[in-house]
């Protein structure tokens, strides 16, 4: 199964996530603080990710910049929408906030392994 | 010469003869004749005296050299005298030998009030006239010497003295004075220094910078403000254009100074307004503005140099900053809310609740969470219908060449945003669900225009090619949004039909009143 990993400091939002996630037939990891997400790089492998970029008291980049040096593709869900960014992330896909199911699915049908080619 | 004094009345007084003496007589015409008079005295046989003859023996009608030097000093009396021009010679002593009429009208005083007097008892100015008089003791010559003398009424007159000594075998004998009066114009100078100094410390008091420059672009004024903004004190003078360290345009490039809007106000003679520049100080700061040059004409309409205003715009920049951040912000808690429902919803109906309503749910949430998008775009000034209506279109129905957007530019008030927006989210819906759009043959016009001088709006959502059409049997959310929600909120007249052909949405809302109270 696509393994997703996602970072979401709201809880409410992060199980959304998870379970959006799920219904479109991907496996969805949520984590709260970009420590927690750094952690589970290092033991999971992920096919791709969505990271909130404001997690309340820092920003999600430095797990950005993890899963760039990794090559794991990903995107941003943000309710600042692409002017919340910086810059340096230009080209990177930006998803709004609340999830529209629609976008969700494009997306990681977009940067990831479609669900059907299991890699695993 | 009297008649008692006549050499006829001295010959008979004497009793002698007065024989070939020269006079003159002057006929009562004015004219002088020159003559020779002898006078014989009459003596009775007794020997006293009876009488005397006289005999006149005229030595010529005209005798020119004597007569024209008589009237030339007649005329220079006349001159000194009845002049225009304010005379008087004053002696060694300082005291006035002789005072003209004009010089006597100008003080207001009698010829014996005035002459004989010290002539500095008319100045106010003590010091003035001593040196007035040590300089023409020192026979120096004054031209336009000014001085303040005092009427006999104590008027103050403001004159300007001319003056020089006439002397006679190196001895002064009286100076030969000559006083213009110039108080007249000395009092419109001072008003116009005054008016100077009003407008100079009008200037001075504004908080806004302001600086002046001749037709060359030479500052000649600025004010304390404009020192300020720019961190230093340009040379009047020799400073040209504006009095800035360094000036850069808005994205940083550098701004030569005779390229700065204010040159360009003087070389092209016209105001220039809506630019903005930045001001580098000597210590680095930098200072965000908007000039005001305009330029400066006489009566004449001739180009006599310009003035500029300076607003600093660093508080309005840092302002603006501070509200794009709080508005970010919101934009950000709202959106995070609205996901936080979404996912409330989604966990509540988990399971529970047909797919259908749940997406149907989702969805309204995403268009109101789009419409809060593009106001925060706008930043919260209204929206653009035409964008507003495109973009739920395309989010809710994705109708593509089969919905047809029609109408002028209009900036929807912010209040009507929402409202609207969710509306026509629900019309969108219902045109995918039961409406033009299940047919692929079916389609949607929408069109609006302006009326009442741009104060009502008009709008109408016209479906057609779909499949005949029935009247819902129940009000759903869309259908009381629709007929009473905007009437409610807006004020807009509404009106929905469902004729078999398709359905039809028409609403007429006023844009400027006030929402219904």
């Amino acid at each position: 199964m696509v393994r997703v990993l996602i970072v979401e400091d709201e809880a409410l939002i992060a199980m959304l996530f998870e379970d959006l996630v799920q219904e479109l037939g991907f496996d969805g990891h949520a984590y709260g603080t970009s420590n927690d997400a750094l952690a589970a790089l290092e033991t999971l492998s992920f096919d791709v990710a969505i990271l909130d970029v404001n997690l309340g008291t820092s920003l999600s980049y430095p797990v950005a910049d993890a899963l760039a040096a990794r090559g794991v593709p990903f995107a941003f869900a943000t309710g600042y929408g692409s002017g919340g960014v910086d810059p340096k992330y230009r080209g990177v896909t930006v998803m709004r906030k609340p999830i529209e199911r629609g976008a969700l699915k494009a997306v990681l049908e977009q940067l990831g392994p479609s669900p059907q080619h299991n890699p695993e | 010469m009297s008649h008692s004094e006549s050499p006829m009345a001295a010959a008979l007084l004497s009793g002698g003869v007065a024989a070939d003496q020269e006079i003159v007589i002057e006929r009562p015409n004015g004219e002088r004749v020159a003559a020779m008079v002898r006078i014989n005295l009459l003596h009775e046989a007794a020997g006293g005296l009876v009488g005397a003859a006289g005999c006149f023996q005229v030595i010529g009608e005209r005798p020119e050299p004597d007569e024209q030097l008589q009237f030339s000093q007649r005329d220079l009396e006349d001159f000194f005298e009845n002049g225009v021009v304010a005379l008087h010679w004053v002696g060694p002593d300082g005291r006035i030998l002789r005072a003209n009429q004009a010089e006597l009208d100008l003080l207001g005083y009698e010829s014996e009030e005035y002459v004989g007097q010290h002539i500095a008892e008319f100045h106010v100015d003590r010091d003035v006239i001593d040196d007035i008089l040590a300089r023409l003791s020192c026979h120096e010559k004054l031209e336009r010497y000014p001085a303040r003398l005092r009427t006999k009424s104590g008027e103050i007159r403001h004159v300007l003295i001319s003056s020089n000594v006439y002397s006679r075998d190196g001895e002064f004998v009286h100076t030969r004075c000559l006083t213009l009066d110039v108080t007249e114009r000395h009092l419109a100078q001072l008003d116009l220094q005054e008016s100077e100094r009003r407008s100079r410390e009008l200037l001075e008091a504004l908080p806004a910078a302001i600086y002046t420059t001749d037709t060359n672009g030479a500052l000649t004024f600025y004010n304390e403000a404009a020192a300020e903004l720019w961190g230093v004190r340009p040379d009047l003078g020799t400073s040209y254009w504006c009095g800035s360290w360094r000036l850069f345009w808005p994205d940083g490039t550098p701004v030569p100074h005779d390229e700065c809007p204010m040159a360009i106000a003087l070389k092209e003679n016209r105001v220039v307004r809506n630019v903005e520049a930045i001001a580098e100080r000597p210590d680095g700061t930098r200072v965000p503005f908007m000039p005001y040059p305009t330029p400066l004409h006489d009566a004449d309409y001739r180009l006599v140099g310009a003035v500029n205003m300076l607003i600093d715009l660093t508080h309005l920049k840092q302002a603006h900053r501070r509200q794009q951040l709080l508005i970010n912000e919101l934009n950000h808690r709202v959106k995070n809310t609205l996901a936080t429902i979404q996912s409330i919803a989604h966990q509540t109906f988990r399971g529970k609740t047909d797919e259908d309503l749940k997406q149907r749910f989702e969805k309204r949430l995403i268009a109101l969470a789009k419409t809060h998008d593009i106001l925060t775009r706008e930043d919260w000034r209204g929206a653009d219908l035409r964008e507003l209506i495109s973009r739920l279109i395309e989010f809710a129905c994705d109708a593509g060449e089969r919905a047809t957007v029609d109408g002028p530019s209009v900036l929807l008030p912010q209040r009507a945003v929402v409202p609207l927006a969710m509306a026509i989210h629900e019309l969108c819906t219902n045109a995918s669900k039961y409406g033009a759009l299940t047919d692929p043959a079916g389609c949607i016009v929408i069109e609006w225009r302006l009326l009442a001088g741009g104060t009502r709006l008009q709008l109408r959502w016209v479906e057609s090619g779909g499949p005949p059409v029935q009247a819902p049997a129940r009000r759903g959310f869309g259908t009381r949004l629709l007929e009473q929600g905007l009437r409610h909120e807006l004020r807009a007249d509404c009106k929905l039909t469902f004729e078999p052909s398709g359905m039809a949405f028409e609403m007429d809302m006023p844009l400027s009143a006030a929402p219904a109270t």
